[in-house]
């Protein structure tokens, strides 16, 4: 009779297999689900065998909408307000991935200040979400200052886009041909005040969050994703970057402005909970220096959008973009027939591949880790589901 | 050690924030002031003038009933509908207008890029609770008033720490 | 614009206003005043000169001076006034709903943010009014499988076991509820009682998330008692008695012993934060990992009871740090003789009393923030390394200072005769 010990072993190299030889009397149920403060919209059962799990089932769809059926019936430019919805804080992002894909397949081509314009709202939009992803990630673990410092220094990044794009959150910023409109007066002197205040604040965070004995203790050594696991699970962005893989979209497919940039790529070796949670802070920093270039480098004035007919069509065929975004690759595939809607859009978005990640990580830790790991994958449901 | 003077640097953290400045906002005694009157749209250059993304305006001297606004938001969130107005335009000979329901609308503001006769544009009026839902639908004529609404603080960062003044 | 406010008519204010001023007076014609009378058939009544004080004599006093204030003094040391209103129940009671709102205005300040602001004119003061009327008119919620009786009774258990152990506490020379011989020993006795409340309504509960947080409950405290006995235990060498009074008056004839024995203070105040559940030791309650712990199934006026037991407890554990470690009432006599100089009646005040509590109640209130800080500060602990610590380390700290005391007594420096004594 193997021990508890080498049958969570077994687990884990097996996957998702369930230890049918414990007792199932001894396993307890949980279901962690929409209703818990501790999930977000999204369901995953685990049974715990004392305090330790060791079996996880993930459960996404709560939040399905039809998104890439919803883009067959509507033309290329309808589609933004509601294709940006499935991350609404980073909107940015998800609606720059579509608008290259659409401009590749109608072969249209943006002006230089649009493009510098895109990256910077992208760059904003990616502070703006890593921001709130740590906030939650603070109250994961009990720390409530965690939670209203990053969600007040949000709002300094939500004040600048709402400048630039007129909404707070739901931007509709980026359309295929370009961006909506120019940036209003004094936009570039506001955006590097801010940047500056911002970096102040970031050594606070340091202070209060990272180097706490608490936090290092709860997340060091936790839920290791070894650099093989992380290649064979295919888990990208932040994720990746923790486990000792340096990949960066922006470096190694760049698109627009990103090859005129430079900068480092952030990663860590450790792979634990600790460089998961640590890497996008790393990446928010590298974030203030390349917005302060984008914004040094822009061409002074110019055009922002190319002039498209009302009902844009273009000639039958299929177009592939991927960016980097929040959670990772973010990619769209648009297969056109010559009409104004799309054939058929299928978006692949990095939240879902990470959480092919959440069962094997999750079993084996104690329950008390549970929120501390299922965040630091940087899981956002709503996307997931689409 | 280290854990010692991890705790104590996390504590002066803290006490150094009990001495900075608050950053709410304090709705309703202070509004956000914004720059601009709201977004519009240039049909002739083919570009928007950045603005906030409020209420909308219709301007009755310019609006001809082409029915665009109605057309682009069929798609989006089918919140335009046109109506018959009771004025005599020139260049209205159908006599309708668009109205808007503003339960439905998304203030995603393509209508605004839709309109060819710089007829729809907003505003900076985000005010728009009722006790009903008929009451959020605009008319014509409701849509016609420019609405008043004065912001007095936006961020300001000094150095202790930003507020809103 | 779009909304439509109904109209102000004059005569449904006036008519509103009438309203409630005739339940105002049926009320208190109907039954204020036949309770008030009730109630002091019952409460004995000191003779006034040579006549007995009949009731309706009583009330007299609100308009004769003369008369008041001897029974008001002779009221204040009746037994039902230390237990309800001072040092009992009441000033307890006032602590902690003080301390509830000092919590979120200063956790607000750290955080950048206001707290309550608009219930009442100044900062919000009003809030917990508020919250309190809130939560009385909730419904009360109880599953349907959960075990009836433990589940009203624990609550309530809650309350009266935090309210029993504020009752040991002395703020001020001769006033204490119960002034037992060995008043710190009653006290950890009556802290064994916690755990139990805690297990009994989360396996009441007959749910998971409670039962998950109930035994964590358990391991918790029963982790802490111990090394929170020894570090009192090291006061009560250096004080000679178990007596929460007398070791105040040590502390007042030599100096505070927070400077003898800083290590057990800290280690004190650690297990008091445990004790207490606070962050970073709100393991029974973390949100985020088990829903709300074993107070899950609780809503409306349980909840509230709960919430004033914990700030009870609160209290009742700065208070006991400001009597073991903090000199209890020390302190320079601040308040005059007598207001008018030259007074010849009755005296209104003693002032020894009155500096005694004001020093008590601002060293409590200085440590009851201190317990609020690490709140703003610091994440919530996991109970592997939380067991870690209270089993192994502050075990062991805390027998370095009993080492302390112990040697402190025999070098003959404290204890009776010693050399630091005043």
């Amino acid at each position: 009779m193997a021990t508890l010990e080498e049958k969570i072993e077994e687990t884990r190299k097996l996957g998702l297999q369930v230890v049918k030889e414990i007792e199932e009397d001894r396993l307890m149920t949980l279901s962690v689900g929409p209703q818990h403060p501790g999930s977000g919209h999204f369901r995953f059962t685990i049974k715990v065998d004392g305090d330790y799990i060791v079996y996880c089932d993930p459960d996404p769809g709560y939040v399905h909408r039809g998104e890439e059926k919803m883009c067959e019936y509507r033309n290329v430019i309808q589609n933004i307000p509601h294709l940006e919805r499935p991350v609404i804080h980073d909107s940015n992002n998800i609606t720059y991935s579509y608008s290259l894909a659409v401009e590749d397949l109608m072969g249209i081509q943006v002006p230089r200040r649009g493009q510098f314009i895109r990256a910077i709202a992208s760059e904003l939009n990616r502070q703006v979400y890593t921001l709130y992803w740590l906030a939650i990630y603070g109250i994961f673990l009990g720390h409530s200052t965690m939670f209203m410092w990053p969600a007040g220094d949000r709002e300094l990044f939500i004040d600048l886009l709402e400048r630039l794009t007129g909404a707070r959150v739901t931007h509709a910023y980026n359309i295929p041909g370009g961006v909506r409109n120019d940036m209003p007066e004094g936009f570039k002197q506001r955006c590097l005040d801010h940047i500056r205040y911002f970096e102040k604040r970031l050594k606070e965070y340091e202070d209060i969050f990272y180097n706490m004995p608490l936090f290092r203790q709860r997340t060091e050594g936790v839920a290791v994703l070894s650099k093989e696991d992380a290649v064979k699970l295919g888990v990208t962005g932040s994720v990746l970057r923790a486990s000792g893989i340096p990949y960066d979209i922006r470096k190694v497919e760049p698109y627009d402005v990103y090859n005129e940039v430079d900068f480092k790529v952030q990663y860590m070796k450790t792979g634990d909970s600790f460089a998961r949670s640590y890497v996008p802070f790393l990446d928010m920093k590298e974030s203030c220096n390349i917005m302060r270039q984008l914004l040094d480098k822009m061409p002074e004035s110019g055009e922002v959008r190319t002039k498209l007919q009302p009902n844009p069509k273009g000639p039958p065929g299929e177009a592939y973009r991927r960016v980097e975004s929040g959670r990772g690759a973010l990619g769209y595939h648009i297969v056109s027939d010559g009409t104004p809607r799309p054939y058929r859009v299928k978006i692949s978005v990095g939240s879902f591949r990470n959480l092919l990640a959440l069962p094997y990580l999750l079993v084996g830790n104690k329950l008390a880790d549970m929120p501390a790991v299922y965040w630091s994958l940087n899981y956002w449901p709503v996307e997931a589901d689409r | 050690m280290s854990t010692a003077s991890g705790f104590i640097k996390a504590i002066e953290s803290g006490s150094k924030h009990l001495v900075m400045r608050r950053f709410t906002l304090r709705y309703p005694e202070q509004k956000l002031r914004f720059v601009g009157d709201g977004y519009q749209f240039d049909p002739k250059k083919g570009v928007g003038i950045a603005g906030y993304r409020g209420r909308h305006i219709l301007i009755h001297d310019k609006c001809t009933g082409c029915q665009l606004c109605a057309i682009a938001c069929e798609g989006i969130a089918e919140a335009i509908g046109m109506v018959k107005v009771d004025e005599n335009w020139k260049h209205n000979k159908k006599a309708i207008m668009p109205q808007i329901d503003y339960g439905k609308c998304v203030f995603c503001g393509l209508c605004v890029d839709a309109c060819p006769f710089y007829a729809l544009f907003m505003t900076n009026d985000y005010e728009l609770s009722s006790f009903t839902k008929e009451h959020l639908i605009y008319t014509p004529q409701q849509l016609e008033v420019k609405p008043k609404y004065d912001g007095n603080v936006e961020i300001i960062i000094t150095d202790r720490g930003a507020t809103h003044g | 614009m779009a909304s439509y406010i109904e109209s102000f008519r004059f005569g449904e204010f006036v008519g509103s206003v009438l309203w409630l001023v005739f339940w105002i007076l049926i009320i208190i014609s109907l039954v204020g005043l036949p309770l008030i009378f009730i109630v002091l058939f019952y409460v004995p009544l000191p003779p006034l000169g040579d006549e007995p004080l009949t009731p309706y004599l009583f009330l007299t006093m609100v308009v004769d001076p003369t008369r008041t204030v001897p029974i008001a003094k002779y009221l204040i040391h009746t037994d039902l006034f230390r237990v309800a209103a001072f040092p009992g129940f009441t000033y307890a009671a006032l602590f902690a709903a003080v301390t509830i709102f000092v919590e979120r205005k200063f956790l607000a300040k750290m955080q950048l943010r206001y707290g309550p602001l608009y219930v009442g004119k100044i900062e919000g003061w009003l809030q917990l009014a508020a919250d309190g009327l809130k939560l009385i008119s909730k419904e009360i919620i109880i599953p349907a499988a959960a075990d009836k009786p433990i589940f009203w009774a624990a609550p309530i258990a809650f309350v009266s076991v935090a309210a029993a152990a504020a009752a040991l506490i002395p703020v001020a020379p001769g006033w204490v509820v119960a002034d037992i011989d060995v008043g710190l020993v009653a006290v950890f006795a009556i802290f064994g009682f916690f755990p139990l409340i805690a297990l009994l309504f989360s396996w009441a509960s007959n749910s998971k998330y409670p039962f998950i947080g109930g035994l964590r409950a358990l391991h918790q405290i029963i982790a802490f008692e111990i090394p929170f006995i020894i570090s009192a235990l090291s006061v009560v060498i250096l004080a000679g008695t178990l007596n929460l009074t007398g070791i105040v008056e040590s502390q007042i004839a030599s100096y505070w012993f927070v400077f003898f024995l800083p290590i057990s203070a800290f280690v004190f105040y650690l297990s008091s934060l445990a004790e207490l559940e606070r962050i970073p030791f709100d393991l029974p309650e973390a949100e985020s990992e088990i829903v709300a712990g074993w107070i899950t199934e609780t809503s409306g006026m349980i909840y509230g009871l709960i919430q004033l037991g914990t700030y009870l407890k609160l209290y009742v554990l700065a208070a006991l740090f400001v009597v073991l470690f903090l000199g209890g009432w020390s302190g320079p006599i601040i308040f005059p003789e007598e207001i008018i100089p030259g007074y010849t009646g009755e005296k209104i005040y003693n002032h020894v009393t009155l500096s005694a509590i004001f020093w008590f109640s601002v060293k409590t209130f200085g440590v009851i923030m201190l317990f609020l800080l690490p709140r703003g500060i610091s994440p919530r602990i996991r109970i592997d390394i939380l067991l870690h610590t209270g089993w192994y380390k502050l075990i062991v700290l805390s027998f370095i200072n009993m080492f302390v005391a112990l040697a402190l007594i025999y070098g003959g420096i404290l204890g009776p005769e010693g050399l630091l004594v005043r």
